[in-house]
């Protein structure tokens, strides 16, 4: 990339022709990588909100229903936040309870005549739950629905098949657990499944028309890719992919298990999510009574370096139902290149902290 | 006379799906910028001999890779000066 700098498919030099091989082979890669039947299927986006943003904005009509979970980020309660206060659609929100798993009963009974979408989060990115994603993809399509996959939490972690699961909608991120630079991600569009665009421009083809191209994956993609970032994002499949997911994974749950056994030994800690190690993504939220876990996160930076999100993570909805909103909680996510003397010595960090704080 | 083809492309994923394709065959070809001669568009085209251009086009119209145009492009020998930079002049 360092070489390349030229503009993917702008023009006939070889600079931009390298760059837009650069491109391509992402696209590919990210294809073979979800098992999607084609690399026109994988359209790259801002990050899994813009994703997300073009999957629900360009799917549903003015009358529509659209389903949801209780576990949903922001990056899906906004867009159909909007949409409904516009009058635009209607909604129907799944609870879940304390592990974060959703009432599929509830399901069940909440399709309309007019459901289009039910949206679903892979793994809660607050209590690291992995929901029932496929067996709710099966009654979408049971009651004539699409289904819009939220993976953000576990793409580059849990094995990802779209042409197995049937999934119309895939959104990722490409800085999460894949590896890649932050300002990449993309969304998988099931063949035939047709998006309104939401941007409209450069494509580098057909520059005498003044209509966008229709065909995947320029019908979703106007304006300079981010060439560099993409060359990153090649770099982190690429490096998943030479592990193995299966060891990716093996890794993180055995550090999380770690991480929560460890946790569980302190006085006044509360830990939260799924009790089965296996129904979890390596995220892990805990509060301890009577800090404030800003406080909390703040004094974990400052006197040890160890970095942390608090709060409510985006997902406020995710909060209620596992029994933390308003306050939140403190979040940690063991990955890939964590090691269990790290976990030790946050281990040790909290121990100090909760013993001069009881002081 | 020296003749060649030029097959042109919707969007700059069909090219590149294109050449990703042809990669895994014996066909001869090369990604150029297309000719203006061809369309006032921007992107990159292929080139490639004439008598297997007609075999390319229904080989990428076999894995639906959306080829806009085939073109044959004659050239008198010597007649136009960029032939000279072709040849790999200067």
């Amino acid at each position: 990339m360092r070489h390349i700098g030229g503009n993917p498919g702008r023009s006939g030099h070889a600079r931009s022709l390298e760059a837009d091989r650069l491109v391509y082979r992402t696209r590919s890669l990210l294809a073979r990588f979800f098992n999607a039947p084609d690399p026109s299927c994988i359209v790259f986006t801002l990050n899994a909100t813009d994703a997300l943003n073009l999957a629900i904005k360009g799917l549903v009509e003015p009358g529509d229903h659209v389903i949801f979970t209780a576990m949903e980020h922001n990056s899906v309660l906004r867009p159909l936040g909007g949409l409904r206060r516009s009058g635009t659609i209607s909604t129907t929100m799944v609870p879940c309870d304390r592990e974060g798993f959703p009432d599929l009963d509830f399901l069940e009974r909440s399709f309309q005549r007019r459901t289009r979408l039910v949206i679903c989060n892979h793994a809660s990115n607050v209590s690291g739950t992995i929901l029932p994603v496929e067996e709710i993809c099966r009654l979408a399509h049971a009651h004539g629905a699409h289904f819009l996959l939220d993976a953000a939490q576990t793409a580059g972690v849990l094995p990802l098949d779209v042409a197995a699961a049937q999934f119309d909608l895939l959104a990722f991120a490409g800085h999460k657990s894949l590896l890649g630079p932050p300002g990449t991600g993309g969304l998988y569009v099931r063949p035939g499944l047709e998006l309104k665009p939401w941007r409209e421009g450069g494509t580098g083809s057909h520059s005498e028309q003044d209509l966008h191209p229709e065909t995947m994956p320029e019908r979703l993609e106007a304006g300079t890719l981010n060439g560099p970032g993409l060359a990153g994002l090649e770099a982190g499949v690429s490096f998943i992919e030479s592990v193995g997911l299966e060891n990716i994974c093996r890794h993180e749950r055995q550090l999380r298990a770690y991480l929560k056994k460890r946790l569980q030994e302190l006085p006044g800690v509360r830990v939260y999510g799924p009790e089965k190690e296996e129904q979890c993504v390596a995220v892990l939220s805990f509060t301890v009574e009577g800090i404030d876990c800003g406080e909390l996160g703040h004094i974990l930076e400052n006197s040890y370096g160890i970095l942390c999100r608090t709060g409510l993570h985006c997902a406020p909805l995710a909060h209620k139902a596992i029994g933390t909103y308003p306050q939140g909680t403190v979040r940690l996510s063991p990955g890939y290149f964590n090691t269990a003397a790290e976990v030790d010595y946050l281990a040790g960090a909290l121990e100090e902290i909760i013993a001069l704080a009881a002081n | 006379m020296a003749a060649s083809c030029y097959i042109t492309f919707s969007t700059p994923y069909f090219a590149l799906r294109a050449e990703d394709l042809l990669r895994q065959t014996e066909y001869a070809f090369k990604m150029v910028p297309v000719p203006r001669s061809i369309s006032s568009s921007c992107g990159t085209a292929l080139l490639c001999r004439c008598e297997e251009a007609e075999a390319i086009c229904r080989f990428l119209a076999e894995k639906e890779v959306e080829w806009a145009e085939l073109h044959r492009l004659e050239e008198e020998e010597g007649a136009s000066f960029l032939s000279f930079f072709r040849k790999g002049g200067r």
